[in-house]
């Protein structure tokens, strides 16, 4: 067993923690992982992504160009950018959110609409899950639970391979005791949230 | 999760980065002292020390600069107990004059100085190669490939470190240091060592005498450190007896395990580097035809294999650069251009979209600063590509100031330049300004504040002096009172601004008559767009000696050195007491965020707590300034941006050396304010976007529209909107 991950999004989205507790569930279920993340300039609001690698045995945290076999995209305008990573019969998760860039709000680069980027991402990917993060994380009463509606969503993929209980386990031991129950919520409304008709 | 580090299970595995690793790895061989100043991507290795150093038993620090933190370390080291010092490449510049003598000296309990190299430049201002730093210096060098080799090869060095009596260098890169892998730990070593300093020791006292027997005493034991380097555990030898071989480092020979083969190749893989093992590479060279060295920026080990009886395959013949990091892509095409492996397809589809550089947040007291700076000096100018000399600029003036349509008691004139341009006139606030030293009745004058030219009625007799020294023809004679009249820019929001239909005209401030020198820290981004504010960034505190530097050349400009808190403390007080010493005018900035932000929120010897947590003495930047001699020293608050630019526009007028400091918290420190929201009164003028350049906020067709969610509440766009456009959403 094998899977190369991208997960990217904007600084401070929380694609390093997300990536983080998915290598910790997979830790829990015996894989091997490798992960790499770059912490930029600013703590905020430039580029992120992250590398994961789960498997029986890995040795560099790198992956190669067109070889990820998942997206999990935070942002659409990101999840676009790494197109390039996945290979040809790849799926992408994507929290249809759309923050534009400095480029486009200074007026340096030509706008892009979040339905064309959504639409390079359909015509890219064999298999694109969308899912309102923000929405579900709102009728929870708490934005900051977005990044656990995405990893319940993640968890329901039949790409992954790490066990649910892992997730919650991983989820709990990192999450102060009051946050919990919230998160372990959106956990499980981030899983129904994908549907695998 | 919080102290994982602490955990005591043998055997067990965690996830960890190269830098928590490093971290395990010396609380496992039971260090006394950590020190370090933080830089990217060597930050984590003191944070995690310090989260678990108190029940350990462990002191941890953040230096105030990582010369200091080397030498906090060597005195532990003398005293027999073991030490650990952390700095990212160029901090190893700064401790250089300390390692390098300590090289001499020696150590008594072991000393490990972790350095990472940043290939890349991912958070850097150069690439450079610690591996020479050891060759220059003469202290034995571990090179990491992997967090588990960043645990196992720390737990190592201490053992070296002792037997050699020297320190010893774990050296990572950015895709060790922040990467994270499954690490398998081991158990926590039980030292019971006193700190005890042997005085009678000659080897301490680097006196030319005693300095030239420890060069030899060095020399001998590096002789040693060779022997132990062909017999190490991290110089992995996998003899598979073909023709090609393939010696590698770091996390570029695991990109190349990952890409090749590994039957069809022998391998080995280089950890233990300086000094270098010449018995173990020519006994792996023996029976090969060819050798291809796989390393990330100089060819250090390829010019080490200079004289071997085999074909080397190196940087040139692979066709790889010095410059950059290694990538899996990289080494797939240069691999595949010399027959090892094949090219993957590449899928034809356009992927160019726009790009997200960095920014500083919203909220940021750095960006308010910054914009405070650009705008010191405002007045209206005109972009004469836009300007169509409608001339309703004239008629709102005249309107606004004697409620009559009539140009000609208008205080700005549109004018024409050729056939093809036009421009609109107005005062420009000149420093020292020509009309008010014209005037022979004493009847202009000029506001110390803004620079704004008042004219006294009753002094005036229109003789037209000041009309003549103006060489922009910005002041006119008015038709029925025959006084002098000029732009008082309607107290910093003027009208004709606000009504050109064109958009030509702005109300800016002036950028030629100041230089910006920058630093290190988030607020080097105020050189990117909008801002465009910084005009240097060479190293830690080099700005204020720059700034000081080009007003001994004799710039005309007055010269603004911007620094951080915590650079300042680093290595801009030095630099500050030269400009007072030798008088400098120039103004150093500091902006004060009680934080070292850029990589991660660490303490600074402002903020009042130390690496461990506990309460320390608060330094108050405005009393060391003082007593590095500074007579002028002005705190602002950076949120008020009026205020800031009055301060800036009394420091332009003002000789000598000075210091402005800008007080603000990190906003990422402290809870969100209510967010603000765009009213109807937005015509979409763009100030807040296009001058301010804050994050939330996007020009929409109609109006400019805030991001609730990205939105800290500073309410700076809200004070700076010329519209009253914004307010906060209640």
């Amino acid at each position: 067993m094998a899977l190369d991950l991208i997960f990217t999004g904007v600084g401070g989205q929380g694609v390093v923690v997300l990536s983080d507790i998915f290598c910790e569930a997979a830790m829990l279920d015996g894989f091997d992982v490798a992960k790499a993340e770059i912490h930029g300039m600013a703590q905020r609001g430039g580029s992120i992504s992250a590398h994961v690698r789960v498997g029986d045995k890995v040795l560099s945290p790198l992956i190669e160009t067109g070889k990820a076999d998942l997206i999990i995209g935070f942002e659409i305008l990101e999840t676009a950018r790494s197109l390039s990573m996945l290979r040809p019969k790849g799926t992408v998760l994507v929290n249809t959110k759309y923050i534009p860039p400095n480029s486009i709000t200074q007026g340096n680069a030509k706008p892009v609409k979040p339905e064309e980027l959504l639409a390079l991402i359909r015509s890219y990917a064999r298999r694109v899950h969308e899912v309102d993060g923000i929405g579900i994380a709102q009728k929870l009463g708490n934005l900051l639970v977005v990044n656990t509606v995405l990893l319940g969503a993640v968890s329901a993929l039949p790409e992954n391979p790490v066990k649910q209980d892992s997730f919650k386990q991983a989820i709990t031991s990192r999450l102060k005791e009051k946050y919990v129950t919230l998160n372990l919520e959106a956990f499980e409304l981030g899983r129904q949230s994908v549907s695998l008709s | 999760m919080a102290s994982k580090l602490a955990i005591n299970k043998p055997g067990s595995f965690m996830l960890l980065n190269g830098d928590e690793a490093v971290a395990r790895g010396a609380i496992e061989s039971g260090i006394k002292v950590a020190a370090a100043y933080p830089g990217t991507p060597s930050t984590e290795i003191l944070e995690a020390i310090a989260e678990v150093a108190k029940p350990l038993g462990i002191y941890a620090e953040w230096s105030v600069n990582e010369i200091v933190a080397v030498e906090v370390a060597a005195g532990a080291s003398m005293t027999g107990v073991r030490s650990i010092v952390s700095m990212k490449h160029v901090g190893l510049n700064v401790a250089a004059d300390a390692a390098m003598t300590l090289a001499y000296t020696g150590v008594v309990g072991g000393l490990v100085i972790v350095v990472c190299d940043d290939p890349a430049m991912h958070s850097s201002q150069n690439e450079q190669d610690s591996r020479y730093f050891a060759v220059h210096s003469n202290i034995p060098l571990l090179d990491a490939g992997s967090p588990q080799e960043a645990y196992d090869m720390t737990r190592e060095a201490f053992e070296i470190s002792e037997k050699l009596s020297l320190p010893v260098i774990v050296r990572l890169t950015t895709r060790v240091a922040h990467s994270k892998a499954r690490v398998k730990i081991g158990e926590f070593l039980k030292l019971t060592r006193k700190a005890e300093f042997d005085k009678d020791q000659s080897k301490w006292v680097m006196v030319p005498l005693n300095a030239m027997r420890q060069h030899h005493v060095l020399k001998s034991r590096l002789a040693e450190a060779e022997k132990i380097a062909n017999k190490s555990n991290y110089n992995v030898f996998e003899n598979n007896h073909k023709k090609i071989g393939i010696i590698g480092s770091g996390v570029g020979y695991y990109y190349a395990k990952s890409l090749l083969s590994s039957k069809k190749f022998s391998w080995l893989k280089l950890g233990f580097m300086y000094p270098f093992p010449y018995e173990l590479v020519r006994q792996f060279a023996s029976k090969l035809e060819k050798i291809i060295v796989v390393e990330e920026l100089r060819p250090y080990i390829e010019e080490n294999l200079r004289g071997l009886d085999v074909e080397i395959l190196g940087k040139k013949e692979l066709q790889l650069d010095e410059i950059g990091e290694f990538n899996p892509d990289l080494l797939r095409e240069a691999f595949s251009k010399i027959g090892l492996c094949d090219k993957l397809p590449s899928r034809n589809i356009d992927l160019t979209l726009p790009p997200r550089p960095p920014v500083l947040c919203p909220g940021c007291p750095h960006r308010a600063f910054y914009y405070a700076l650009n705008t010191v000096n405002q007045f209206v100018q005109c972009n004469p590509q836009k300007c169509i000399s409608c001339d309703i600029c004239e008629l709102e003036c005249s309107w606004e100031k004697e409620q009559v349509f009539n140009p000609y008691k208008s205080r700005i004139r549109a004018v024409r330049l050729d056939p093809l341009s036009n421009m609109a006139l107005s005062c420009r606030l000149c420093k020292d300004a020509p009309c008010v030293t014209a005037c022979p009745k004493e009847a202009l004058s000029q506001l110390s504040t803004t620079g704004v030219i008042h004219v006294e009625e009753s002094k005036c007799d229109g003789c037209g002096w000041c009309i003549t020294a103006c060489k922009y023809g910005a002041v006119t004679l008015h038709p029925q009172t025959r006084k002098a009249i000029v732009c008082d820019t309607c107290e910093g929001k003027p009208k004709c601004v606000e009504t050109c239909p064109e958009g030509a005209l702005s109300f800016s401030g002036r950028t030629e008559d100041k230089i910006v020198t920058g630093d290190i820290g988030c607020y080097t981004l105020g050189y990117l767009q909008p801002l465009n504010s910084v005009q240097t960034c060479l190293c830690m505190g080099a700005g204020i000696s720059q700034a000081a530097g080009m007003f001994h050349a004799g710039v005309k400009e007055k010269v603004f050195a911007v620094i951080g808190d915590s650079t300042f403390f680093h290595g801009g007080m030095p630099g500050l007491l030269n400009i007072t010493y030798n008088k400098a005018d120039v103004c150093v900035v500091i902006l004060d965020n009680r934080v070292v932000a850029m990589t991660g929120h660490q303490p600074t010897p402002g903020s009042g707590k130390n690496a461990m947590g506990e309460d320390a003495k608060i330094m108050k930047l405005d009393e060391i300034c003082r007593s590095l001699g500074v007579e002028k020293v002005k705190n602002i608050d950076p949120y008020d941006v009026d205020g800031t630019r009055k301060v800036l526009q009394e420091i332009l007028d003002y000789d000598g050396p000075s210091v402005v400091i800008s007080e603000r918290p990190c906003p990422l420190k402290i809870p969100k304010n209510s967010a603000r929201e765009v009213t109807e009164k937005c015509n979409s003028c763009g100030i807040c976007v296009t001058a301010f350049g804050c994050p939330a906020i996007s020009l929409k067709s109609e109006r400019a529209e805030i991001d609730v969610t990205l939105c800290w509440g500073c309410g700076v766009c809200q004070a700076l909107c010329p519209f009253n456009a914004i307010r906060s959403i209640e």
